[in-house]
């Protein structure tokens, strides 16, 4: 089983958790962490805290909301460098959506580039001039 | 070299730094002097990659950082833009002790910890924190509180760090 944490700055992850359960009903294994208020450390040890608690067998997926900030250095940081952690940036609805949806469905590499490839397709021009 | 910004911030390289500050003061060159950090391959690499591909960065210990910016002489540093990040008041005291030309230093995100008391909102200190920001003042450099470019910025008075210091 493929576990998720989206870590955010602020509120961001909290309320994509939110709605994505709104949508879907709840979700087991899907949980959101913010780095409001917490140094760099305090963060990645979240994301250490996070994974001591998961399965042994468990694969875990974090997803964040921008490369390049403290989120991204906490989830590599407390996830370590090994292949059991996946990090994907830009966290939008869309990529919770198809995490909630194939979780069970697909072997959790497929899982994590049909995330991003779906999170890609909703960024998009959708009225307007192009 | 010009250094255009000496921080204090223990969440490193992080989006205020690169993109608040980065946009603002356009470096061309981060140096983090972290001991923790430059001595663990695998937080040197993360907190590299963090950086944006134009800009230089250098994660070294804060011995090698004041080496490396407390040489007038250094040819490589030339019409360099330099941001100069620590994680502690401590590391940034050794720095400017050793000489490093810092003339102000930005006080930017020092978080909650046990053991910690709020010096000014958001600014959380122990004893140390406070001796080193004190021991920084008395050498006529300026302490500035500010997260981001034209957030509220306040300057930390010797009065107020005495204040507190009483009560660590």
């Amino acid at each position: 089983m493929i576990q998720g944490l989206v870590l955010t700055h602020g509120g961001i992850g909290e309320e994509l958790v939110r709605v994505v359960e709104m949508i879907l009903g709840p979700i087991p294994g899907l949980k959101a962490e913010t780095n409001r208020g917490r140094s760099a450390k305090q963060v990645a040890d979240v994301v250490a805290g996070w994974l001591a608690g998961l399965a042994p067998a468990d694969r875990a997926l974090v997803f964040i909301d921008d490369y390049g900030g403290s989120c991204a250095n906490a989830a590599l940081l407390g996830g370590g460098d090994g292949d059991r952690v996946s990090v994907v940036s830009g966290v939008n609805l869309a990529m919770l959506l198809a995490f909630a949806t194939w979780r069970d469905e697909i072997p959790p590499a497929e899982l994590v580039q049909r995330v991003v490839d779906k999170g890609r397709q909703a960024v998009t021009v959708v009225g307007g001039a192009r | 070299m010009k250094l255009v910004l000496a921080r204090i911030d223990d969440r490193l390289i992080h989006g205020q730094v690169t993109v608040g500050w980065g946009h603002k003061l356009n470096p061309d060159h981060i140096v983090l002097a972290c001991d923790e950090v430059a001595l663990d391959p695998w937080q040197a690499r993360v907190y590299a990659m963090s950086v944006p591909p134009q800009v230089a960065v250098s994660v070294m210990t804060v011995a090698e950082a004041a080496r490396l910016l407390g040489d007038p002489d250094r040819a490589d540093l030339q019409d360099r833009r330099v941001m100069l990040l620590t994680g502690s008041p401590r590391d940034m005291q050794r720095l400017v002790a050793a000489g490093v030309p810092v003339r102000q230093v930005n006080v930017g995100g020092m978080h909650y910890a046990r053991g910690k008391r709020e010096l000014v909102p958001d600014i959380y200190v122990d004893r140390d924190d406070l001796l080193a920001l004190r021991s920084i003042g008395e050498c006529g450099l300026e302490l500035l509180v500010q997260a981001v470019p034209g957030g509220q910025a306040t300057a930390l008075e010797p009065a107020q760090l005495r204040a507190l210091e009483d009560r660590l």
